[in-house]
């Protein structure tokens, strides 16, 4: 088992290095550079600097080097210094920028992720054990109308229904008054006035997946054998479907840790951008946006070293699980 | 009031009048500054501002206090904030009547000599940096000889600033006086500080100015490699010129609250927080016309937006006390809708935008080349466009229909050659393409050109948001027989495509429409109609593409030769006059709508907003506005 782990943890390195350089390069990818992208935001809104301006930030940014150069400069001041760099846009460091809004981000998608579980595991349960009764199908309508709804939409919906309907003040986790306050127990209650859009719409999306993957799950478990076997021994019901079919329908909810982990740091981007929530989904838009390759670099690395350790949790869980992929 | 009282009010004028000097106001402060003097953190206001300072004429004397909330959309938007408190030793500034005019700021007086080589400026008396230091000439000897020409910190001297390739140069005359000199009579300086300062390297560039006590020991003629090697290290950049440059973090007023500075507000917290707040300056040199020092509103507050959507929530729930920055006038229906629920009013400013089509005159297909330099091609252009029908669909019927010609509010406007070739007129514009040989057309009504093929054009745009405005372009041009596919593109494309001398129409806004000779660039082509033919100008000759022979637009570059050689404003301005009068007659760029209204969102509590000013880069958008003498209601 150990030599499993540590096999795995060494594949991860060369994974890691080929994803940064990657990331790295496609950032950079598209025509101009930072300094164009810069030029033609300050264009957008009436201002102006001449091309000898340019050509100076350029230069002082390095951005003239070679794509390996700068390459090198930015992921050996990450390895040897734990450095991230410096955000162009920003002028300020990556790392300033992005541990700030992780603990939000963190948060938040914690809170969605177990609504999401506490909504989708009985129902799913429950519509699988009462196939094509009523409610089942109340849920199965739900449950497309929440996966066909795209997230932003729905945030929109609801932040126009709360604003125009409930008179609630919308967008970003506190109102003006409270933004720059200290902890209070009325900044907690203008929280929990807030953070409830955000929740109800990360959580619909991902419920209404889960839901019909669990119902799907569960039908295959419950026709089989030992489930009748099960009954025949007098067991109730409750006892038979939570000890038994549960625990293996939710199987493959292991094998998607992996996912969940960088889906936890990016948060939902867009569902982020037309909220204004200070988490880290819309800084990274906006850094790819400017070719801010720094810190959108920096993101993406984060990122792909989430979603390795989280496919590795998910390979020794399953490991574990499942003795024949230990030795397969 | 007493007879005693009576004369000693009269002995006060009597005093006030003969001594000219501010001894005999009493001056006022803010509470919050009373405060701090009460506790002894501050001198009191009399020792704080200049012996006489400079008056701001407010609208209506105000209330002290408050926040002042606004939004900001990013780093990308420091403008924004910018531009609220600007310094300059002249500013664009709007009279009674609206015009803008140049006003002194932190000068005591200024003089130019009879052929516009030297000019002189005195600081005022007693002027402070918000860290109570004085201000001297020393500060401007540093500004001159250890930043401007300093090859570390600005590599390349702009021609604005070296008008025939030889830099400015400063003589200081006193303490508080100095003189900078050119090479070559250079008529249009004065007007060219009050939009682009001195130039590099520093965001907010009072003229002349840098506080040399403070970033002394950050300059590399003053602090040695090892120093400066520290500072770099302490503020987290590369090096040490990243502490410098125009976003440099000890440089930049908006990153470094521990900058020295001359404006009405500083920063207090800065970017990236999620709220960016600036506070007032304790030693500000401005007074109202009662004698209380400036600005009245304690602070500011930026907060973060991500999303326009965002931004128009905000405004609608009341959250924004004055801004016109990142409102769009689409929205126009939804901010009057949302006015009283929200507790503002939506309140008008003048764009100087006009919105138009862009003709490539030296586009790569030779067929497209011929027509777009033919007058007649252009005019019949501009006559298919029913610029009516334009506003009334796509503005809210909020914008006029006018030529490419220095707009209402400019000295340089008038009002026929504003309306040049804007009448819709597609029976006339049917005749002049028939007059152009264009008369053979296919089977779906397109004229053909004389090589065969259907006349067709590509305009671009760079916004989704224009796309219905082409949509509409596109069914007029083709009641006159000519195809035209608008093509959405992404922004670095659209620019490049200029760059490159690869597009056929491009649909623009063309600004820089108000005070023309500040920058007159875009009129004469360049990153417009004849980007290739400014190259040339530019570079004499040596890339780019000759204009031909007998081609108007030499006569312009030839007018602008005389103008910037010119020894006073009026010979001067005779020439632009000349130049304008050229560009506007060949109608080198088709106007199709502006003037327009730009959004201002004024909350209830705000006051001495003045509506309908022009608010542009060249007079610093809301900076004509005067935001110090703005003030907030109180409780």
């Amino acid at each position: 088992m150990i030599a499993f782990i540590i096999r795995r943890a060494l594949l991860a390195i060369p994974t890691l290095i080929f994803i940064s350089f990657i990331s790295f390069v496609i950032i950079q990818l598209p025509p101009g550079d930072y300094i164009t992208a810069y030029a033609a935001e300050l264009r957008h809104q009436g201002e102006y600097i001449t091309e000898a301006q340019e050509a100076a930030m350029r230069a002082q940014y390095g951005l003239n080097d070679p794509m390996v150069i700068q390459y090198w400069r930015w992921i050996s001041n990450i390895i040897f210094h734990g450095d991230f760099g410096y955000s162009l846009q920003w002028n300020a460091p990556v790392s300033s920028l992005i541990w700030d809004r992780l603990a939000i981000t963190l948060a938040i998608s914690t809170l969605s992720l177990v609504f999401t579980w506490i909504i989708a595991i009985p129902v799913g349960v429950y519509s699988a054990t009462r196939q094509y009764s009523v409610l089942d199908y109340v849920f199965t309508v739900f449950g497309f109308l929440g996966k066909g709804v795209p997230d932003f939409l729905l945030a929109l919906i609801l932040m126009w229904v709360s604003f125009v309907y409930l008179n609630l003040n919308v967008g970003g986790l506190f109102s003006p008054q409270f933004q720059s306050a200290p902890w209070s127990v009325a900044k907690v209650i203008d929280l929990l006035q807030h953070i409830w859009i955000p929740l109800v719409v990360l959580a619909t999306g991902g419920a209404a997946g889960l839901i019909r993957v669990m119902r799907a799950n569960m039908l295959d478990e419950l026709g089989k054998p030992y489930v009748e076997t099960a009954y025949a021994q007098g067991l109730s019901e409750g006892r038979v479907v939570w000890g038994y079919p549960v625990r293996v329908a939710l199987n493959p909810f292991i094998s998607t840790v992996g996912w969940a982990l960088p889906a936890l740091f990016s948060g939902d981007i867009i569902t982020a951008v037309v909220l204004n929530l200070p988490t880290t989904g819309p800084l990274l838009l906006q850094a790819l946006k400017m070719q801010d390759m720094y810190l959108a670099g920096s993101f993406i690395l984060v990122l792909s070293v989430f979603t390795v350790i989280g496919t590795l949790i998910s390979d020794v869980l399953l490991a574990w699980f499942d003795p024949r992929i230990r030795y397969a | 009031m007493n007879a005693k009282k009576w004369i000693a009010s009269v002995a006060i004028a009597a005093l006030s009048s003969t001594a000219m000097t501010a001894a005999a106001w009493a001056f006022q402060e803010a509470p919050m500054l009373t405060e701090m003097v009460e506790a002894g953190e501050l001198p009191p206001v009399d020792e704080r501002l200049p012996t006489s300072p400079t008056v701001v004429e407010a609208v209506e004397v105000g209330q002290y206090g408050g926040t002042w909330h606004r939004a900001y959309s990013g780093p990308g938007d420091r403008w924004g904030p910018t531009k609220l408190m600007e310094e300059r030793v002249l500013k664009w500034t709007a009279d009674a009547d609206g015009n803008a005019v140049l006003q002194p700021g932190y000068i005591e007086s200024y003089s130019v000599n009879e052929d516009s080589t030297e000019f002189t400026f005195t600081l005022l008396e007693g002027l402070k940096w918000s860290d109570g230091m004085p201000v001297t000439t020393e500060d401007v000897e540093f500004w001159y000889k250890d930043v401007f020409l300093n090859t570390e910190i600005v590599p390349n001297i702009d021609p604005t600033f070296a008008p025939g390739g030889k830099p400015l140069e400063l003589e200081i005359k006193d303490e508080r006086t100095f003189t900078i000199k050119f090479a070559q009579p250079y008529v249009y300086f004065l007007q060219i500080l009050a939009k682009d300062s001195t130039g590099e390297p520093s965001l907010d560039r009072p003229s002349f100015l840098f506080p040399k006590h403070y970033l002394s020991q950050y300059n590399n003629n003053y602090a040695s490699e090892e120093e400066l090697a520290a500072a770099a290290a302490k503020y987290n950049v590369e090096n040490w010129k990243g502490l410098w440059g125009s976003k440099g973090v000890l440089t930049a007023w908006w990153n470094n609250p521990e900058l020295p500075v001359l404006t009405a507000w500083k920063i207090e917290t800065p970017a990236p927080a999620d709220v960016v707040t600036m506070v007032r300056n304790p030693y500000y040199y401005a007074v109202d016309q009662e004698g209380n020092q400036l600005p009245y509103i304690d602070r500011i507050e930026h907060r973060l937006y991500q999303d326009p959507e965002t931004l128009n929530l905000m405004v609608a729930q009341g959250q924004i006390d004055m801004q016109g920055r990142g409102m769009n006038l689409d929205n126009y229906t939804f901010y009057k809708e949302n006015e009283e629920r929200g507790n503002y009013e939506v309140v008008p400013g003048r764009d100087s935008n006009v919105w138009s089509i862009v003709p490539n005159l030296t586009v790569k297909d030779e067929v497209l080349q011929e027509l777009f330099q033919s007058a007649d091609f252009r005019q019949a252009m501009s006559l298919s466009v029913d610029r009516e029908a334009i506003i009334e669909l796509t503005q809210s019927g909020l914008a006029n229909a006018v030529a490419v010609a220095p707009v209402n509010g400019s000295p340089y406007h008038k009002d026929d050659l504003s309306s040049h070739w804007v009448d819709y007129d597609p029976d006339t514009a049917d005749s002049l393409l028939d007059g152009l040989g264009l008369t053979e057309r296919d089977g779906a009504g397109f004229r053909l050109r004389p090589d065969g093929q259907r006349l067709s054009v590509t305009i671009e745009t760079s916004d989704q948001a224009n796309a219905k405005t082409l949509e509409l372009l596109s069914g007029m041009f083709a009641d006159v027989g000519i195809e035209l596919l608008p093509r959405v593109i992404d922004r670095t494309q659209w620019d490049n495509n200029r760059d490159n001398n690869d597009f056929q129409l491009q649909w623009m806004p063309f600004d820089r429409l108000t005070y023309v000779p500040a920058d007159p660039r875009l009129m004469m082509g360049s990153q417009s109609y004849g980007t290739e033919y400014f190259k040339w100008y530019q570079t004499n000759g040596e890339s780019g593409v000759e204009p031909p022979e007998g081609s108007a637009i030499r006569e312009m570059y030839a007018d602008w030769d005389k103008a910037s050689q010119a020894v006073s404003l009026e010979e001067a301005d005779a020439a632009v006059n000349e130049m304008i009068a050229t560009f506007v007659d060949q109608g080198y760029v088709i106007g199709v709508y502006g003037e327009g209204v730009l959004v201002n969102i004024v909350s209830d509590r705000m006051n001495n907003f003045v509506p309908n000013l022009v608010q542009d880069d060249i007079f610093r958008g809301v900076g004509i506005a005067r935001t110090q003498q703005f003030w907030l209601d109180q409780e």
